[in-house]
């Protein structure tokens, strides 16, 4: 899963549609598997950072709050009902979103691609 | 290079003493059967059927945009008004372009907040219809998300509703069309989506009249996609539980776009559902 993380901003990077999309994304976000966060800092649609935490001193945007499991079955090619996509995996209870959600939905396809990348990996 | 059967012609009609023009498509022969499209959506969600030469050999299809959705534009003074659709203008629309049409007895085929009216006027005018297919359709979804989110002056309303209701398309849809789907949304105007969802999240008032539908005159048959996260299956069990003689079929690799989102995982479940309508 780290190795998944670590390796969004060149896969961001590599994707002049990705770049475009989020030109207007300057935000930190949080990721928290389980225990483990990760904040990431999105500068005008690039990941310029992964930091990792746990952090009471990096301010974020939003958080993304899931467990190892679910965001596994989340990256999966064909994931099953529910953990396709982030919205259904709070709607089944698998995920919480936390913070300022309209950041989210204002972005919402940017962020969306952005957290599916590990797919690839796994098609 | 090929043209496809699918014509498209204008109604005027008045609708709530106000003029609309609404835009229509059809195509094939026989038995009539009345295709209502999604929120935020618009006819097209229905090409795929439309140009399916096995079901339009003896079916005649017909999908119209509703007022305010693609080629129907809005009323005249529409620049002043909150477009906020209600079940009472939706089902004044449905029966006008019946009428206005000729059609004679149609089935009626929703899906979602087309779904949802296909089930009210299931309810309330079933000596017009003579069947029902309500996809992804039950008798009432409060929001999961805040309407408001597709109408601000600071973000396109369109391509927010799309990345929100692309968690309804399931990964199994072919790419093409999942992106034809997601277009529809993106491409709706200005306060559209949010004005369809207010009917849909807002107006509970079918609850109470689930069992006055009679399946015995009228047959009614749910289809609902693994997929769908804002009318998932159990939402559908539930309602057709409510209505004696209604049938479901669970559709797994689907989502709540059904017919154009995945065009040939769909077909069979709807040849099905015209056949139950016999």
């Amino acid at each position: 899963m780290l190795e998944d993380i670590e390796a969004l901003p060149d896969r961001i990077a590599a994707r002049p549609h990705l770049l475009r999309l989020g030109a207007l994304v300057s935000e930190t976000v949080l990721l928290r598997v389980d225990e483990i966060e990760h904040y990431l800092r999105f500068d005008r649609g690039r990941l310029a950072a992964v930091i990792p935490g746990p952090s009471k001193k990096i301010p974020y945007r939003f958080a993304i709050i899931t467990d190892r499991e679910a965001i596994e079955k989340f990256w999966q090619p064909l994931p099953e009902p529910g953990f396709h996509d982030i919205f259904g995996l709070v709607k089944i209870g698998r995920a919480e979103i936390l913070g300022d959600i309209l950041a989210l939905v204002k972005n919402l396809r940017y962020f969306k691609e952005v957290l599916a990348l590990p797919r690839e990996d796994r098609a | 290079m090929s043209i496809e059967p699918i014509t498209g012609r204008y109604l005027n009609t008045t609708i709530g003493g106000r003029n609309q023009r609404i835009y229509f498509e059809e195509a094939g022969q026989g038995r009539p059967v009345l295709c209502l499209h999604t929120a935020g959506a618009h006819s097209a969600q229905w090409r795929h059927l439309m140009n399916d030469a096995r079901i339009t050999e003896t079916h005649h299809l017909i999908a119209f945009d509703m007022p305010w959705h693609a080629k129907s534009l809005p009323p005249a003074g529409f620049q002043t008004e909150e477009y906020l659709l209600t079940t009472d203008s939706y089902i004044e629309t449905v029966l006008a372009v019946i009428d206005g049409l000729g059609l004679e007895k149609p089935v009626l085929a929703g899906c979602s907040m087309g779904g949802r009216i296909a089930l009210q006027l299931a309810a309330l005018h079933p000596d017009r219809f003579s069947g029902f297919i309500a996809i992804e359709a039950s008798d009432f979804q409060p929001a999961w998300y805040d309407i408001d989110w597709f109408h601000r002056p600071d973000a396109h309303g369109g391509e927010m509703g799309a990345a929100l209701v692309s968690a309804n398309i399931s990964p199994h849809a072919p790419e093409v069309e999942r992106w034809n789907t997601l277009w529809m949304f993106m491409a709706s105007g200005p306060g559209v989506f949010r004005g369809d969802l207010s009917f849909y999240t807002k107006d509970d008032s079918l609850t109470g009249r689930l069992d006055r539908i009679d399946t015995a005159k009228t047959p009614v048959h749910f289809l609902v996609g693994a997929y769908d996260l804002t009318c998932t299956p159990e939402d559908a069990r539930r309602t057709a539980d409510a209505i004696p003689g209604a049938t479901v079929t669970v559709m797994d690799t689907l989502g709540h776009f059904p017919m154009s989102e995945h065009p040939e995982g769909f077909r069979p479940y709807f040849v099905d559902a015209l056949d139950r309508m016999a």
